[in-house]
């Protein structure tokens, strides 16, 4: 891989686009450099201020990197086009490249070393499992004090979603899989992993609206002996959380 | 108690304190907003329950509680919305709730029956429709139709078929159908399904409330 870590002056603040390689998230951390994740909510402004550059009508997580990009003050930014992300990604460093006048560096994450997924398959709420594993996506180094596992009883499949309101409508018995769980593993382009679920738990398959994994998500959730596929835009609508209550209580799931 | 199912044009009530009592309608735009009920459904449940059992759930346990199939899918049209829920083997196995390109249907052919002054029950099913996926975009063809000559009468008769052949393809085009709401009670859109129907009236949801609500007592001891 050609060194992608290059800087006249040290950076202080540098934003990521999915999971860029280990090797360059260890570079940061050992450079004390702040990382912030822009595929979350990370400003105020309206997302409708990126339809110059994006069309209305595209992912929200992309909408919302290009959103992050314009406002905050980053000294570059790291996108990983790879196989772990998505042709979005490519297209989105390209329209930032443009608008911007920032280092934008692309990556390409092929990292198979497991990291474990611990969280994945603990306890927690399932809000505080997906901020943990988000978050972990700045550190280069395993976090201590595992939570203990738990016995599953529902389970969540996908990418972390735009809006993690719906994270509260599911019990703390629930297990993640899907791109999650490949973030918290820090294998994003594995697709074996991607693709593993648990047919024994009743299974929401979520993917972002206008994202090409909502074709993966319903190829699953047709091969799950109880799913209920979803997609969701922006923010999660009274009827999307409605649908999520209503199979996870007629599936029998304790709540 | 008072159970209530509170949709965007018709509010269903049954009181529970009174034995043998049938639940009856009031138009949700004449509540007062200090109504209060004891466990609710329906769009407007929220603001007027104090206890809150969504939609989807209501249709569902109700749906699991009339029926006596092991295989069903139920279709319930509302005002604003078409949502339903396919059991099989007693579980559920699929559902959908269609807000945006489902919606107004119900309030729509109402209100067109209003305006033109039209009787749903003495419209025949037309052999022709429209592609009609949006009450309120699918207006448009009405209009277009009788300035083409169509008369009135038959132009929203087409329409209301384009809207029940929609719906019918949303609950995945099942052979037999059950559905709920009020359009139960208009003959030109059942008869527009192109399948067996089941109608079961518009307090289906009531039915699944009290079951939910009898479900969260039992477990909460």
């Amino acid at each position: 891989m050609p060194d992608l870590y290059h800087f006249a002056t040290p950076p202080r603040n540098v934003g990521i686009v999915g999971v860029p390689p280990l090797e360059i998230i260890h570079r940061l951390n050992r450079d004390q450099v702040r990382i912030h994740d822009l595929d979350e909510p990370l400003v105020q402004t309206a997302l409708e201020t990126t339809t110059p550059f994006v069309p209305r009508v595209y992912c929200a997580i992309m909408r919302t990197v290009v959103q992050n990009a314009m406002q905050m003050d980053l000294d570059a930014i790291f996108v990983d086009v790879g196989p772990g992300k998505c042709d979005s990604a490519g297209h989105i460093a390209t329209i930032l490249a443009d608008i911007l006048t920032i280092p934008i560096i692309r990556t390409s994450n092929t990292d198979q070393t497991s990291f474990g997924t611990p969280l994945c398959a603990s306890g927690l709420p399932l809000l505080e499992k997906l901020q943990r594993i988000t978050a972990g996506v700045t550190r280069a180094v395993k976090p201590g004090n595992n939570p203990p596992p738990c016995k599953p009883t529902a389970a969540f499949w996908g990418v972390p979603p735009r809006d993690f309101s719906i994270l509260h409508l599911f019990p703390d018995t629930t297990h993640v899989y899907g791109w999650t769980r490949c973030m918290e593993n820090k294998t994003p382009a594995d697709e074996a992993l991607e693709a593993r679920y648990n047919p024994a738990v009743p299974t929401v398959f979520f993917a972002q609206s206008f994202c090409a994994k909502t074709a993966l998500a319903q190829f699953l959730a047709n091969r799950h002996p109880h799913a209920l596929y979803l997609d969701g835009d922006v923010a999660a609508s009274s009827s999307t959380k409605a649908k999520i209550q209503a199979f996870l209580e007629l599936s029998g799931v304790a709540l | 108690m008072m159970l209530a199912d509170f949709g965007t044009s018709y509010s269903k009530f049954l009181d529970l304190g009174s034995p043998g009592a049938t639940p009856f309608v009031v138009e949700t735009k004449e509540l007062k907003p200090s109504m209060r009920v004891t466990w609710a459904t329906g769009h407007n449940g929220r603001r007027f329950g104090e206890h809150f059992v969504n939609e989807l759930t209501a249709l569902g346990r109700g749906g699991a509680a009339v029926i006596e199939e092991e295989h069903f899918v139920l279709l319930d049209c509302g005002s604003r919305d078409i949502k339903f829920i396919e059991f099989r083997n007693n579980r559920l196995e699929d559902m959908g709730w269609n807000a945006e390109c489902g919606a107004s249907m119900g309030f729509t052919i109402e209100l067109l029956e209003k305006y033109y002054g039209l009787d749903y029950t003495t419209l025949a099913v037309p052999a022709t429709t429209f592609s009609v996926t949006c009450g309120v975009l699918g207006m448009s063809h009405i209009f277009d139709a009788v300035v083409a000559g169509v008369p009135v009468a038959e132009a929203v008769a087409m329409f209301v078929k384009g809207i029940a052949i929609n719906a019918y393809r949303f609950a995945k085009s099942p052979r037999k159908l059950y559905l709920s709401g009020g359009l139960c009670d208009n003959p030109l859109f059942v008869h527009s399904l192109p399948c067996q129907v089941i109608p079961l009236g518009r307090f289906l949801l009531l039915e699944g409330l009290k079951v939910a609500m009898n479900d969260k007592q039992r477990k909460s001891g």
